[in-house]
């Protein structure tokens, strides 16, 4: 298998497994027949820090497009709502997470999925456009933190 | 004799170690405070109504300190709505603003609201019993220490209220009466002095009670005040129950004029009126997870979704800054500058396409007037300041 990708996230090296593919909201998504599996990539993991807390406001299976808001997390560092990465039916949520999320801390590639969908997954990034989408991103990223230290 | 004080401890879903560290800190500093019986129960909102913690909350008679990872708002009308009903304890923990909710004086409160200041709530019907009852939010500070101080003041001012009482019976009462009442247990006594009768039997130790109207009282929560001594430390009460995550509105009754919007707003049939015809929430688990559309269209910001991420929703009547860095945007949330009302009809519109439903945009149940507060910007916190050095920007 081939070797992840990486991107360099200030001193921290984030990396991205190349069997799977990945969407701008900062999922990876790994694709079984109809239902693709998804979960938070390396960049979002270190952006949230230990995640404490994993609630979602819509129970499974539930049709929704993209954009919709799912839920929200909170870990050491930040807090987030959660958006669904494409159109399509929510299947199920990673019940697991509920009363301990620190597999996506521990293994955010694997035990740490968090929900699985029936839809099509072309709007998809392949790893390397993924890499891409972080260089643009990245900047963003920083300011977003940075303007919300200033305030 | 002192009064017994009941501190009920609402753990947190989180599992933030900071969050489990304050509430086991709480627990054992609790423990060795004499005249404090500790209750420790699940997330207070998740509680089902006839589960066994929700069962035990109401049979706590005496005066009641509950803490909880809510708004105190959110907290004391959960609690109202199962039966568990006080006159306000004003609690001197608050969180930033935070102007408590007095029942005899809610007219401030409609601040939230264009509304005016001789307004009728539903609170000026339903008189609460005359135990009291605080409500502190465990996110107004992170010290154990402080939250125990403030338990001990509680309890003082519980006994201090004893003797207002017996100003409040008129006249100074007589050294036996006197004696008798301090004896017997507190409002019982004010029962028996205001019927001008001594019609406590001898020892009786009736509890710290007599306030409360509802049936059933006292379960092993320790809440016999009767014997003396016993301020050694207890065991605290833990009710487990293992609570499903929920999702229901909660009714700010010092807030609602029962004016029937939320009512004809939601399509999902979770309110309801009773025999008086007054809101209530009927069928909560009708609601929609995560929909907080009826709270957006009430005039009055009565209605609070306690585990909404908008402070103004979750029962804040102030915004108070989230700690912590919100990286929504980078997410992917989308950009918005929509009005409540409109949120309200799109939330609205989702949830009834999510059940096969059709959407109904704003031809049902509109009121044109709603202003929502908007979230202010968040406080700055050192705290962040880890972030940022971790990231090496």
């Amino acid at each position: 298998m081939s070797e992840p990708l990486a991107f360099a996230m200030g001193e921290f090296e984030a990396r991205f497994p190349v069997d799977r593919q990945y969407a701008t909201n900062h999922m990876w998504a790994q694709s079984r027949d109809d239902i693709v599996r998804f979960g938070f990539s390396a960049y979002a993991v270190r952006l949230l820090q230990d995640v404490y807390f994993l609630d979602w406001i819509v129970d499974a299976p539930v049709t929704l497009s993209e954009k919709q808001q799912i839920g929200a997390i909170e870990s050491k560092k930040a807090e987030s709502d959660l958006f669904a990465p494409l159109d399509g039916t929510l299947t199920q949520f990673n019940q697991n997470l509920l009363s301990d999320p620190s597999s996506i801390n521990v293994d955010g590639y694997g035990d740490g999925w968090l929900f699985e969908m029936r839809g099509t997954a072309e709007g998809l990034l392949r790893p390397e456009q993924y890499i891409d989408h972080l260089d643009a991103v990245w900047e963003v990223t920083q300011r977003t933190i940075k303007g919300q230290l200033n305030e | 004799m002192a009064k017994r004080l009941t501190v009920v401890l609402s753990q947190g879903q989180s599992q933030n170690p900071a969050k489990r560290g304050l509430e086991e800190d709480l627990v054992a500093r609790l423990l060795m405070e004499p005249g404090i019986d500790a209750t420790v129960v699940p997330h207070l909102y998740d509680l089902q109504p006839d589960g066994t913690a929700m069962l035990c909350l109401q049979g706590i008679s005496g005066d009641m300190v509950v803490l909880s990872w809510l708004y105190e708002r959110a907290a004391r009308w959960i609690l109202d709505r199962n039966d568990v009903r006080g006159q306000v304890g004003t609690s001197l923990i608050l969180n930033e603003d935070d102007d408590e909710d007095d029942d005899e004086d809610d007219d401030e409160e409609s601040a939230a609201g264009e509304s005016d200041d001789d307004k009728q709530r539903v609170v000026d019907f339903r008189a609460p019993p005359s135990r009291k009852i605080y409500c502190i939010d465990l996110r107004a500070d992170n010290q154990a220490a402080t939250y125990v101080d403030e338990i001990k003041r509680i309890a003082a001012e519980a006994n201090t209220d004893v003797v207002q009482l017996g100003e409040w019976i008129q006249g100074t009462p007589a050294p036996e009466q006197m004696q008798r009442y301090l004896e017997g247990g507190t409002a019982a006594g004010v029962g028996a002095n205001g019927s001008g009768g001594g019609n406590l039997t001898a020892g009786g130790n009736v509890t710290g009670a007599g306030n409360v109207t509802g049936a059933g009282n006292v379960t092993g929560a320790g809440n016999v005040t009767g014997g003396a001594g016993g301020d050694g430390p207890r065991e605290v009460n833990r009710v487990d129950e293992e609570p499903g995550r929920r999702w229901y509105p909660v009714i700010d009754f010092s807030r609602c004029t029962n004016c029937m919007e939320c009512i004809d707003f939601c399509l999902f049939g979770v309110y309801g009126v009773d025999q008086v015809d007054t809101i209530l929430v009927e069928q909560p688990d009708n609601c929609r997870k995560g929909c907080p559309a009826c709270s957006r269209v009430c005039p009055e910001n009565a209605i609070i979704f306690p585990q909404h991420k908008t402070p103004a929703i979750a029962g804040s009547p102030e915004f108070v800054g989230s700690l912590k860095i919100d990286l929504s945007k980078l997410f992917g949330a989308p950009e918005s500058d929509e009005s409540a009302v409109d949120a309200a009809v799109r939330e609205r519109d989702e949830q009834l396409v999510m059940v096969g439903r059709d959407a109904v945009g704003e031809s049902v149940g509109i009121a044109m007037r709603q202003q929502q507060a908007e979230d202010r910007p968040k406080d700055e916190l050192d705290g962040l300041l880890d972030e940022l050095d971790e990231l090496d920007l």
